[in-house]
């Protein structure tokens, strides 16, 4: 007998399980099926298939420019929120020091900041010091926000990485710096690759601090959000919603899938 | 900020190293943070005390906007909707999400890293575009309305007007965008059980309902606080769906903010005092029921 749940209690959790993954879904499939719907408005019934706001959204050059810029402010972003991401999960992982906890309570704090108070603590500090808004204040305001997540992804493979090898590399003479780059990052690679992928995932998406601080060069999430507002932009937007969609659906399954077997088989050398 | 003060110090534990490279490990992304997290947010503070204030340089310390703010309602009482809000989605998707993380954890199925997958994967993708789709959907012409006028099932001059810009949108579209996160650290916590607890209870006569009472639920209860404080964390300070589908009558205390800051009128210092209060109450939050929100929660799996 199964302690945990009869075979009936299993069946219908099952059942409720795929209702809900039903309801996740659902919103997805329908923004997949109007994007190839003849009509302007998306309403059934449907009025035949087309790839005409395929073809719009590709013309659009605003949007593409949108998308550049926001791909940009990801990848400066992830980057330095990787490189800061590193440094910290270090500095907590390796070296025992006083004040350990209350440190990474500081870095993980902007974990729990509502968006919208840090989007305008920004603002306010652009204008107190006379910086003028861009792509690259956005960058900074990202940073802040997906820092913590690296640190939180790097962490937990830190911990698993054995110190003996490292202490071994340093024994036989070599730097820190060495140490770092023949033992530490190689074994910490598919951990900071994901790490960079939620960067520049959450990065790329991230619309409530962008709002306060972007300049007159508009993030995606940014158009996005003032195209909703006149309706005869909705099929194109619907068109790219799908696009973007499945494309992170695509990198975050086979950023997973990727991460699994590559520390599988990093495993090896770490097992004893 | 708190460092090795025993670096000078022989060291007593043999194996940890005299450590002076912490402080210059954590120097960089603690200075960005002090310059571009703590700092701003002192500004803030600074606003709603009128030191500083829009265009016109410093001021004499006032609390006048904090005094209007705590005794005019108005604020407050749209603060306690958000609340409201914010705590009935909480409270229903933690309560829908528990069986699904207990199926996953506890079921005994092989794949279950896969449906965690399958369950997680729209958390990830874009925000905005999963609230665009609810627009669609549930607008008077939307995509729910028009299938109903299409197969006969309501007349088109009749058709469900509450669903878009409701506070039922908005609170349908949070519960929809968080609900995958907040099996994660549910799942977390049961993952961790120790099935030979179970057994035990089962061993005693207990029944599975008993045992789920009194091993399973207690011990899972770290995982639903955190579960619960993931969304109602965020959600209270939302600002961005309500805009989209709340309409008026979903217009929340983050849009208050919003408002207060791009308007026609701005008013940075009452802004920036909605601002702190919300940060406060958030903080408080956190601080309080800090030792369920351990990173462990969500990087596990």
């Amino acid at each position: 007998m199964d302690v945990a749940l009869s075979k009936n209690g299993a069946r219908l959790l099952k059942a409720f399980f795929a209702l809900v993954v039903v309801f996740l879904y659902a919103p997805i499939v329908i923004l997949f099926i109007f994007s190839f719907n003849k009509s302007n408005v998306p309403a059934f019934p449907l009025s035949g298939f087309t790839l005409h706001w395929y073809h719009q959204f590709l013309a659009n050059s605003e949007l593409k420019d949108s998308l550049q810029a926001s791909a940009i402010v990801a990848a400066l972003s992830g980057a330095v929120a990787v490189l800061l991401g590193i440094l910290a999960a270090i500095a907590l992982v390796r070296h025992r020091f006083r004040g350990n906890g209350p440190v990474s309570a500081l870095l993980l704090s902007p974990l729990v900041i509502p968006y919208v108070v840090f989007g305008l603590a920004l603002l306010l500090l652009f204008h107190t010091i006379g910086l003028h808004r861009s792509i690259f204040t956005v960058v900074i305001g990202h940073v802040v926000i997906t820092v913590p997540y690296t640190i939180l992804v790097l962490m937990p493979r830190l911990q698993q990485i054995d110190v003996s090898l490292e202490e071994a590399a340093h024994d036989l003479g070599a730097s820190r710096v060495r140490t770092f780059r023949s033992i530490t990052l190689p074994l910490l690679l598919p951990a900071v690759v994901s790490a960079y992928l939620i960067a520049f995932t959450t990065s790329f998406d991230e619309y409530a601090v962008a709002s306060f601080v972007v300049g007159t060069r508009e993030t995606f999430p940014i158009y996005l959000y003032s195209a909703l507002r006149f309706p005869s932009n909705l099929p194109q937007v619907i068109a790219v919603a799908v696009v973007v969609i499945s494309v992170s659906l695509i990198v975050v399954v086979g950023a997973e899938v990727g991460r699994r077997v590559a520390e599988r088989r990093l495993e090896v050398p770490t097992d004893r | 900020m708190a460092v090795d003060s025993r670096a000078g110090e022989l060291p007593r534990r043999k194996r940890q190293r005299p450590d002076l490279t912490a402080p210059s490990l954590l120097g960089l992304p603690l200075a960005w943070l002090a310059v571009f997290f703590f700092v701003p947010i002192a500004i803030v503070a600074a606003y709603s005390f009128d030191v500083l204030s829009f265009g016109t340089g410093t001021h004499a310390f006032t609390l006048r906007a904090w005094h209007d703010f705590l005794h005019g309602g108005v604020y407050l009482r749209l603060f306690w909707k958000s609340v409201k809000m914010s705590l009935i989605v909480s409270t229903i998707i933690v309560v829908l999400a528990y069986p699904l993380a207990y199926y996953l954890a506890l079921s005994g199925t092989r794949r279950k890293y896969v449906l965690l997958l399958l369950l997680i994967a729209p958390f990830l993708t874009s925000y905005l575009l999963r609230v665009l789709a609810w627009k669609v959907i549930l607008g008077d012409n939307g995509v729910l309305n028009s299938f109903f006028f299409w197969t006969g099932l309501r007349s088109p001059e009749h058709p469900f007007s509450q669903l878009l810009y409701s506070r039922f949108a908005v609170m349908l579209v949070l519960g929809y965008i968080w609900l995958p996160f907040v099996a994660l650290p549910i799942f977390v916590s049961l993952e961790s059980l120790d099935r030979r607890l179970l057994e035990a209870a089962s061993d005693l006569g207990a029944s599975r309902l008993y045992a789920f009472r009194r091993v399973t639920l207690p011990l899972s209860l770290p995982g639903i606080v955190a579960a619960f404080l993931f969304v109602f964390i965020p959600t209270i300070g939302e600002f961005v769906t309500p805009s989209l589908v709340g309409g008026a009558n979903g217009y929340m205390y983050g849009n208050q903010v919003v408002d207060l800051f791009e308007t026609g009128f701005p008013d940075w210092e009452t802004g920036s005092v909605l601002a702190i209060f919300l940060l406060v109450v958030v903080a408080l939050l956190t601080l309080v029921f800090s030792r369920f929100l351990q990173p462990k929660q969500v990087t596990a799996g």
